[in-house]
């Protein structure tokens, strides 16, 4: 008998719709974190230090701070990313055996090329007394060590404990800082903040060996697949950077300052920032924790009756219902944060009189909070994106925000003193437009995309 | 490029998941097909599953003068889908419901109208992923199957339409006649292939096709095997079976109705073609023949040995060799010095092997049987009287032919072509009686009692083997049927070109066929 065998079998059983999305989500609810511990620092810094700034040690402190969130921050990020989804493929496959190596792994691969650009920053160019420059590449390290423990923590989803470790850490710091402000030198400075630093940092790592308790063997051999990574790491990058790029543009304001150490900030942009980042932390916090049980139910049960065999109707039906999920909670959050923006806009006179913070940064502050709640909304609306494996478009959407605030930035530095940080309103507004378009785009056709542009066994990647 | 009007190649075979990469009793047939018609020239369509690996099983005679490799659901990227596209869906979705429920030739004409002049640019981006197909997908799924499982229909959709759209986008071999070799995706290219070219297309047909498909697809349980907890759907998958099925038959009925002549090799198939929609005036017989010479001139050996009855074929569960252990146990009874080989490999299915070696220990039978494995069949046929055939399937097999060449009788099942080379075609005529017994399926009494009949009857036994031999010679001789072959080919290579698809407005679908 002439005639082709079935090949069926291969076809019914490529049922992959679901497992490769988790990972992806993840990394990018995770990518949160890190920046929401950063506000918290940053600003904690500058409210205490704004009391003491004629200070021209304490102002060095802060700058090094920032600096060293900063680049530790985006040069950081593409490694965090990457082992990211590394620990959640393995998590979703249970074999977690080798995350205690991974740890270290990635801590020694930061460190070792992160000291290559630290060591001639601190020991080269600029110029402090010998404590300092070590407690600098000390408290650099510590700021890393936290980006890289958080990614195992949150991969835990216990937020409780690496709340907690962060709190008591935190804390620890600014009292550090706040006691030391006055008194210490730039050195004592740091070593107080370290020391918070340094409490987070082990309290988190010995939660992870607590958790993870397998033996660290060699060799490191991870199947890496650089195809399938690359954007991941690509977009951890420029995603911090783009966070960080209008403060640098506007370090080469014509008003900022160059301290004797050789470092230049424009430190009314960046308290400006830092405290107007303040105000979106209640909306991090509620769609970290709210969008985690409703929309990700939701989001579950979608993906779940399609492989349980669903009719087309029944998938229509799961699928309204992430989309109401969607719609209410975005609903909710901009309710919520644009309430919080609007006060925090008109009050803020009187926050900065009760902060007792400079009045030349109100105008910087309140483009900012407006700034920030556009951000913020973008930034929810890539996350969700990238929860139904759009990667890409998640990219590109980071790569809008990353031209778009510097090229505004940049702009709104020609424009002179009154449009500072307009820029960075303007971006984040053109971005979250572009942000929903696209969202409405892919998730309004969400069962074609799930089947046809990000089913692994149609493309045949 | 070869002259589209006026082609060189005289055949165009078209071959589905056979010679020359796979071997077995129809690559055997092509093989010799093509050796015995050395002064045509022949270019073969190769149609295989995607991800076989291709390795050619047989030297290509010298008149195979091309080959063109088609991949079921093998499609390329092709072009991005853009507004110009649109269309081609409206105008596809009616014609491909129908080749999905009931279709026919006038169907796929329509697809083939509706793909356009420029499906070779098109491929998977165009057909299968864009949202035109998308939502195509969804009209068709609400028609008929919106009580099914969304994600078991959206793959038995993709292999369909995948496995239609890789018989009609690659580039058509000009040739003066297309003759496929089995209906099915084969069946779908010869009915283009004449549709386009408006050049005649033949079928010969072995097994018959859409029936192969019905069993393999009836006993896949694996094809839907996900658990569900969604209702209806055991219902629902079976509906998606008789969609693999109809789609089938629908495939057969196209190339049934756009091909000229559809030849099968023994009478029984017909009936399943006719009612697959094969017009009957088309049907034709021409069964496999074999080098009657070569076997006629067998030397029988004389009287002076015990009688003797072999099995000629390998040692598998379809042959049914069990039943024909059993019957050996009954023949010993009736005559105790009878021998019985089995002659064939035994190495294809090990587990089936050993269980029939149980079997003859069970029995008592070491005596009586013997497996001689692979063995030269000319050296044998001298010492055996009768043969026997227990299949539960078989299409034509020609050891029935072989041994009558030689005057040997055979007792076989009634399956395939057995009855009729027995017992003769319908047509017969004049009848030259019967050249042993059919019996029934898994009946070792009867297969034993028809051995023992022709072991005892001297009178019966002479009749059957005269007989058996007499129509070989006149029905079953491969050098005749070699020329029919040619002249079928002669007359349908000199046919005018009938008007091609595209060419002319008013393309009447039924004047394709070659009056011949």
């Amino acid at each position: 008998m002439a005639g082709i065998g079935f090949e069926l079998r291969k076809l019914t059983r490529r049922d992959d719709l679901l497992g490769v999305l988790q990972g992806t989500a993840h990394s990018a609810l995770a990518s949160t974190g890190p920046w929401l511990f950063t506000i918290v620092a940053l600003a904690g810094i500058v409210l205490i230090g704004s009391n003491f700034v004629s200070r021209e040690e304490s102002f060095t402190f802060q700058l090094i701070v920032i600096y060293n969130f900063a680049f530790s921050l985006v040069m950081s990020a593409p490694v965090v990313l990457l082992i990211t989804r590394l620990l959640a493929d393995s998590i979703y496959v249970k074999q977690v055996e080798r995350a205690p190596a991974l740890f270290l792994f990635s801590l020694i691969v930061l460190f070792a090329s992160q000291l290559l650009l630290v060591a001639p920053f601190y020991l080269l160019y600029v110029d402090l007394d010998a404590g300092a420059r070590l407690a600098a590449m000390a408290n650099f390290f510590l700021v890393t060590g936290v980006w890289v423990a958080s990614v195992f923590l949150t991969a835990l989803k216990d937020y409780r404990s690496v709340s907690a470790s962060f709190a008591v850490g935190v804390t620890a710091s600014l009292i550090g800082c706040a006691f030391l402000a006055s008194r210490a030198n730039v050195t004592g400075m740091l070593l107080g903040f370290n020391i918070g630093l340094a409490i987070i940092v082990f309290a988190l790592a010995a939660r992870i060996f607590a958790e993870y308790p397998y033996p660290v063997t060699g060799p490191l051999r991870w199947r890496m697949n650089a195809g399938r990574y690359w954007e991941l790491a690509l977009g951890g990058f420029i995603y911090n950077l783009a966070i960080w790029i209008d403060k640098w543009v506007m370090w080469l304001a014509p008003e900022r300052k160059v301290l004797p150490s050789g470092m230049v900030s424009y430190p009314d942009y960046d308290s400006g920032m830092f405290l107007a980042y303040l105000s979106i932390v209640p909306a991090m916090a509620v769609f970290v924790f709210g969008v985690e049980t409703d929309f990700f139910e939701k989001y579950l049960r979608f993906y779940r009756e399609i492989q349980r065999h669903a009719s087309y109707e029944a998938i229509r039906k799961y699928h309204g219902a992430i989309i109401r999920s969607l719609l209410r909670s975005m609903r909710n959050l901009s309710v919520l944060q644009g309430s919080i923006c609007m006060v925090t806009i008109l009050l803020a006179p009187m926050i900065f009189d009760l902060l007792g913070l400079s009045f030349t940064q109100i105008g910087i502050f309140r483009f900012g909070v407006l700034g920030a709640l556009f951000h913020v909304l973008f930034l929810f609306t890539t996350i969700i994106l990238s929860y139904f494996d759009l990667r890409r478009a998640a990219l590109l959407l980071q790569l809008v925000f990353l031209s778009t605030n510097a090229l505004f930035t940049w702009w709104s530095l020609q424009m002179g003193f009154a449009w500072y940080g307009y820029g960075y309103l303007l971006a984040a507004v053109v971005t979250f437009a572009v942000a929903l378009l696209a969202a409405v785009h892919f998730i309004g056709r969400l069962p074609y995309q799930t089947f046809v542009r990000t089913n692994l066994s149609v493309q045949g990647r | 490029m070869t002259d589209r009007m006026n082609p060189t190649t005289d055949v165009c075979l078209i071959l589905e998941g056979t010679y020359p990469h796979v071997s077995g009793g129809v690559s055997t047939w092509t093989h010799d097909l093509i050796r015995a018609q050395a002064d045509l020239s022949f270019h073969l369509v190769t149609i295989s599953p995607l991800h076989a690996e291709l390795r050619e099983q047989y030297q290509i005679p010298p008149n195979v003068t091309g080959m063109t490799r088609v991949r079921v659901q093998g499609l390329p990227q092709g072009a991005r889908c853009t507004k110009k596209h649109l269309g081609i869906f409206h105008r596809l979705e009616g014609p491909l419901s129908r080749m999905l429920s009931r279709g026919g030739m006038q169907d796929l004409a329509a697809i083939i109208e509706a793909l356009g002049p420029a499906r070779g640019q098109m491929g998977s981006r165009v057909l299968l992923n864009s949202i035109p197909a998308w939502n195509m997908l969804l009209d068709m799924y609400h028609s008929a199957y919106r009580q099914s499982s969304f994600l078991d229909y959206f793959w038995t959709w993709r292999a369909l339409l995948g496995g239609l759209y890789s018989m009609l986008l690659p580039e058509l071999p000009p040739a003066r006649v297309y003759h496929a070799v089995s209906t099915g995706y084969a069946g779908v290219f010869a009915a283009r292939a004449a549709l386009e070219s408006g050049r005649p297309a033949l079928l010969t047909e072995h097994g018959i096709y859409t029936n192969e498909r019905r069993i393999e697809i009836s006993m896949a349980d694996w094809l839907y095997e996900l658990p569900s907890r969604h209702l209806a759907v055991d219902g629902s998958r079976q509906n998606l079976k008789d969609l693999w099925i109809r789609t089938f038959v629908g495939y057969s009925r196209a190339c049934y109705e756009a091909c000229s002549r559809i030849i099968t090799l023994y009478e029984g198939n017909q009936a399943f073609q006719l009612e697959d929609g094969a017009p009957s005036e088309k049907l034709q017989v021409i069964p496999n023949g074999i080098d009657f010479e070569r076997f006629s001139k067998i030397c029988r050996e004389g009287a002076r040995r015990s009688p003797s009855v072999a099995l000629i074929g390998r040692v598998v569960p379809i042959k049914d060799v069990k039943t024909f252990i059993r019957a050996c146990s009954i023949l010993r009874e009736m005559i105790p010095d009878v021998t019985a080989w089995i002659l064939g490999p035994t190495d294809e299915d090990e587990d089936y092997f050993r269980e029939c070696r149980i079997l003859v220990q069970h029995l008592s039978l070491e005596k009586t049987v013997e497996f001689a494995g692979r063995v030269r069949l000319d050296e044998y046929l001298g010492r055996v009287d009768a043969i026997a055939l227990t299949s539960i399937s078989e299409a034509q097999p020609l050891v029935i032919l072989e041994a009558g060449a030689a005057g040997i009788p055979a007792v076989a099942t009634d399956v395939g072509a057995c009855r009729e080379m027995i017992h003769g075609r319908r047509s017969e005529s004049p009848r030259l009686g019967e050249g042993g017994v059919v019996t029934e399926l898994s009946n070792p009494t009867a297969t034993a009692t028809g051995l023992a009949r022709l072991l005892g009857d001297r009178a019966f036994y002479e009749k059957c083997s005269r007989a058996i031999r007499e129509r070989t010679r006149r029905y079953y001789n491969k050098h005749d049927l070699d020329r029919t072959y040619r002249e079928i080919y002669e007359s349908h290579r000199r046919c005018p070109t009938a008007p091609a698809m595209g060419t002319d407005k008013t393309w009447p679908g039924s004047a394709l066929n070659c009056a011949s």
